[in-house]
């Protein structure tokens, strides 16, 4: 980096890399009418009618170019928008936009043009809340039934209501359709899914085809819905939500997700975690993150080769290993349950000599098995013809979506949590970030087997502290009370390097024992959003092949 | 006179109805019902059995092994099992079109079988356009795809019955060219004929001798006639029309119960068909080590090579895209025949 000329500094940015909050209130201007204290960042209060005037200045003047995430929510008196804002240079850099808009008359001015990852966030505030955004392209719901009655995220929501839905009788599934460009087009209707073999999961898209190529695409999300951010402001901080995590990505990614909860909600109750516990954490973290990398090279190998075949089984052979691995530490091999707050549930498993060397030997057998898997795959030429050059994300693009993760490294955005905000036992140690320039479905498999590497340099250093920690110092977890309050109007919005991006949780407390607001940002919600822009104009099989690229799991993004 | 006279005339011999036009004719069935019931049986040993066996040994597994010896009453249970599931006709599908497809598709890989001379006297008859046969009625499979295709009524049949034509073309054309080269060298469409003129020797190294078969002549046609016969059987790389991720089917997407059945058939009797079609032109046909009436033997050896070949693609190499098949096709393959073609002709003109 210090061969680069140092970049000017953005508005309201300090020379050391922090957010100098009252200059950038100055910028916004009039647009604010106030401000709040989040315990991530500040927030300002932004006029309704203003929201657009206020996005655009922060992002094209101080440099905000990452919307991480969309919170609706409402109060009592009012709904609330909140526009998380990061920046992919520097993603400790935060910012909050609180849009209020009143109770009787929620409508609030889109974000979507100024980013375009906003015409989802919306829409799934729009389903779940009920705030109406004005000038949204495409206003409808996103997770419920277009036929859905009321906003079930909404504090006069009747759950005891019947849901009519009209069945649709008369309708002719098989009558000519022409969707797309009019009745005298050449082009077919076709939908991928919910339920076809490659779109992993109850995913279904919808694809307008020109002969062979894509003319529009469309994928239709809300199958998998299971109400999860209800079910976790149901929950007790304590106890109660730590096993929801586990069924976002369900797919072997279970603690990572679980750290998502932890750090929002140490964060949000000022919790210690003692170090010991950090490393435990660490080292398991990236036991999941190879496992889940590994399912993802699987299937994108059954993407492309096209069968159950030799690739998609060795990745699964020695994800086994990993399962193995986690299961003799948390007792589980897919819905963990691990991480507690203020540490993890329990030290590693007696004998830990075996334990360690359990792990050792995946780690040693590793690089073996990744030259296996780049004689087998990325070496192979008809891979590369499949692969190279289709489903591209120019990193423009990809910023403007919110892509993070696997997705946006591939896309050489040089963004990785576990170095740019960090958490957990990573600064300690020694590891690399991952980017590929490709822009394209093989520069994404060469960062995912790239970042299995790096997690095993990670666990094996991790391995080594752990063997050498003394034995009366061996703290698991902190004191933390067994009913936790945190003061209430505490918001916190916090994010982790999860296997697929960015997952971040905000909480908002209501000094009870449960969130009043539990909001999940998921990193598959937003990488999807990009599948349109990567395919439009490309084959059925890149479709296919960048679906698999995108890696998403249904459980994270519908929640 | 074991090799000689094409089975059905040997056949009116031993039976007992004259050589009239009945005994002609009830020994020409028979002889079919003989060459057929072998096709069939080694379809269904290597449909249910033999292809889970060897892809399971490609990626570690058992596979089956519960019933009988080496799982092989599988294909007992198959049968029952595929024969006895309901035979689901969707809406909308284009009767009689939908029910001849998979009939079609089987018959026209049994058809090709007639003129391969299989050894040990197995051979039903021996036209003198012998291959010319074999490669017409190999490509009526592409009507029973598009049959198939079209009549399903289903836009993921449609596109892969579609595929299925687009590929054809493609591969067609350089098919026949690779397997004129051979007719150059051979001098003769006969199929007895190719297989004998494969029969001289070609280096006499004193203990084995090589033949002159074509695989070992002209080495560069065989391995194009391996891939332009992987494109027509529609395996991978070349297994577009299916594409099982892509286009959940291809055009055997609304089949179900027996015509899946027959469609399944069809497949596994034209990956046979094409092994045999390369063991007759490029592996000296039945020819092998020990007494001529093993040759029957040797024939399925060299059948059963080429399947695993299939099998070993399928389960190692990726799949092509559509646009990328058809470039193969018309840009690499088609050029790389006409070469072979050519330069055929002149070492052919020039030894002769």
């Amino acid at each position: 980096m210090s061969l680069h000329e140092p970049k000017p500094l953005d508005v309201g940015e300090t020379p050391d890399g922090t957010v100098d909050h009252d200059e950038l209130e100055a910028l916004l201007g009039e647009t604010v009418i106030g401000r709040e204290e989040h315990v991530n960042a500040p927030a300002f209060v932004v006029r309704p009618d203003e929201v657009q005037n206020a996005l655009f200045a922060l992002r094209d003047e101080a440099g905000f170019d990452y919307l991480s995430c969309v919170t609706a929510q409402q109060y009592e008196d009012r709904y609330e928008s909140i526009y998380h804002l990061k920046k992919y240079d520097d993603p400790t850099q935060e910012v909050g936009i609180v849009v209020p808009t009143p109770i009787d008359e929620p409508i609030s001015q889109t974000g979507e043009p100024v980013y375009r990852t906003a015409d989802w966030h919306e829409r799934e505030a729009y389903d779940l809340i009920g705030i109406n955004y004005d000038g949204h392209p495409d206003l409808r719901r996103i997770l419920l039934p277009e036929t859905w009655q009321g906003h079930p995220l909404a504090n006069d929501y009747n759950p005891e209501k019947p849901q009519v839905v009209p069945f649709r009788k008369h309708a002719n599934p098989l009558q000519p359709d022409t969707r797309g460009e009019g009745a005298k087009s050449d082009t077919m209707f076709l939908n991928f899914g919910p339920h076809h073999p490659a779109t992993h999961g109850v995913l279904h898209v919808k694809a307008v085809l020109d002969g062979e190529q894509i003319a529009h695409v469309e994928p239709d999300i809300g199958y998998l819905h299971r109400c999860e951010e209800q079910m976790c402001q149901q929950g007790t901080y304590r106890h109660q939500i730590m096993p929801y995590p586990d069924r976002w990505d369900y797919v072997s990614a279970g603690i990572l997700n679980e750290w998502a909860y932890a750090r929002a909600a140490e964060d949000l109750a000022d919790i210690e975690v003692p170090e010991y516990a950090q490393v435990i954490r660490t080292m398991s973290a990236e036991l999941c993150r190879i496992a889940s990398h590994m399912l993802a090279l699987g299937t994108f190998a059954l993407d492309v080769f096209g069968d159950f075949t030799a690739v998609f089984q060795y990745a699964f052979r020695d994800r086994e290993v990993v399962q193995d691995i986690l299961e003799e530490l948390t007792g589980q091999r897919l819905m963990f349950n691990y991480l507690r707050l203020g540490g993890v549930a329990w030290d590693i498993p007696e004998p830990r000599a075996e334990f360690f060397e359990q792990v050792r030997d995946f780690l040693d057998g590793l690089p073996e098995k990744t030259k296996e898997y780049h004689n087998l795959i990325t070496s192979n030429e008809i891979f590369q013809v499949r692969c190279v050059n289709t489903g591209e994300l120019p990193p423009k693009v990809a910023k403007q979506y919110g892509a993070t993760g696997p997705v946006a490294r591939g896309s050489g955005i040089d963004l990785d949590l576990r170095r740019d905000d960090p958490y957990g036992y990573y600064e300690e140690l020694d590891w690399d970030v991952i980017t590929e320039d490709g822009c394209d479905n093989y520069s994404r498999v060469l960062v995912r087997m790239q970042e299995v590497e790096e997690s095993a340099k990670i666990i094996e250093q991790c391995v080594e502290l752990l063997e050498d920690w003394p034995e009366d110092e061996r703290e698991i977890q902190s004191n933390v009370p067994r009913t936790l309050k945190p003061d209430a109007d505490t918001e916190v919005y916090r994010g982790v390097e999860a296997a697929k991006g960015e997952l971040g949780i905000y909480i908002r407390s209501d000094g009870t024992d449960k969130p009043a607001r539990f909001k999940i940002r998921s990193p598959c919600f937003c990488n999807l959003h990009t599948l349109r822009e990567m395919t439009e104009g490309e084959y059925i099989p890149d479709l296919i092949a960048s679906l698999g690229s995108l890696d998403i799991v249904l459980g994270e993004v519908d929640r | 006179m074991l090799q000689g006279a094409p089975l059905p005339e040997r056949l009116v011999e031993l039976l007992p109805f004259g050589s009239g036009p009945l005994g002609t004719a009830i020994a020409a069935l028979v002889g079919a019902a003989i060459v057929g019931t072998l096709m069939m049986t080694m379809t269904a040993v290597a449909g249910p059995w033999a292809k889970r066996k060897v892809t399971a040994a490609f990626t570690d597994r058992y596979a089956v092994n519960r019933l009988g010896p080496f799982g092989l009453f599988i294909i007992v249970a198959d049968a029952v099992r595929l024969l006895s599931k309901e035979l689901i006709v969707p809406e909308g599908v284009d009767r009689p079109a939908w029910d001849l497809a998979p009939v079609v598709l089987a018959f026209s890989a049994l058809l090709g079988f007639a003129v391969i001379p299989m050894g040990s006297g197995i051979h039903l008859a021996d036209p003198e356009v012998g291959l010319v046969y074999v490669f017409a009625v190999a490509s009526i499979a592409s009507i029973g795809l598009v049959m198939a295709g079209y009549a399903s009524n289903n836009k993921y049949s449609m596109l892969g019955g579609l595929r299925a034509v687009a590929q054809n073309l493609a591969y067609e054309i350089p098919l026949v060219l690779i397997a004129a080269s051979v007719v150059l060298f051979a001098g003769s469409l006969q199929m007895s004929e190719i297989v004998a003129a494969q029969a001289e020797p070609l280096v006499d190294l004193g203990v084995v001798t090589i033949p002159t078969w074509y695989a070992f002549v002209n080495p560069f046609a065989f391995v194009l006639f391996i891939i332009a016969n992987l494109m027509e059987i529609g395996r991978n790389p070349f297994d577009i029309p299916e594409a099982p991720t892509e286009i959940v089917a291809g055009y055997q997407t609304e089949y179900s119960s027996v015509y899946f059945v027959l469609i399944y058939l069809g497949e596994f009797l034209h990956i046979f068909l094409g092994g045999a079609i390369i063991a007759t032109i490029f592996l000296g046909g039945p020819a092998g080590p020990g007494p001529e009436s093993l040759g029957l033997l040797w024939f399925l050896v060299k059948i059963w090579a080429v399947y695993l070949f299939t099998q070993w693609a399928r389960s190692a190499l990726p799949r092509l895209r559509i646009d990328q098949l058809i470039e193969v096709g018309w840009k690499g393959m088609l050029i790389l025949a006409f070469a072979n073609l050519v330069l055929t002709a002149v070492i052919v003109g020039v030894i002769a």
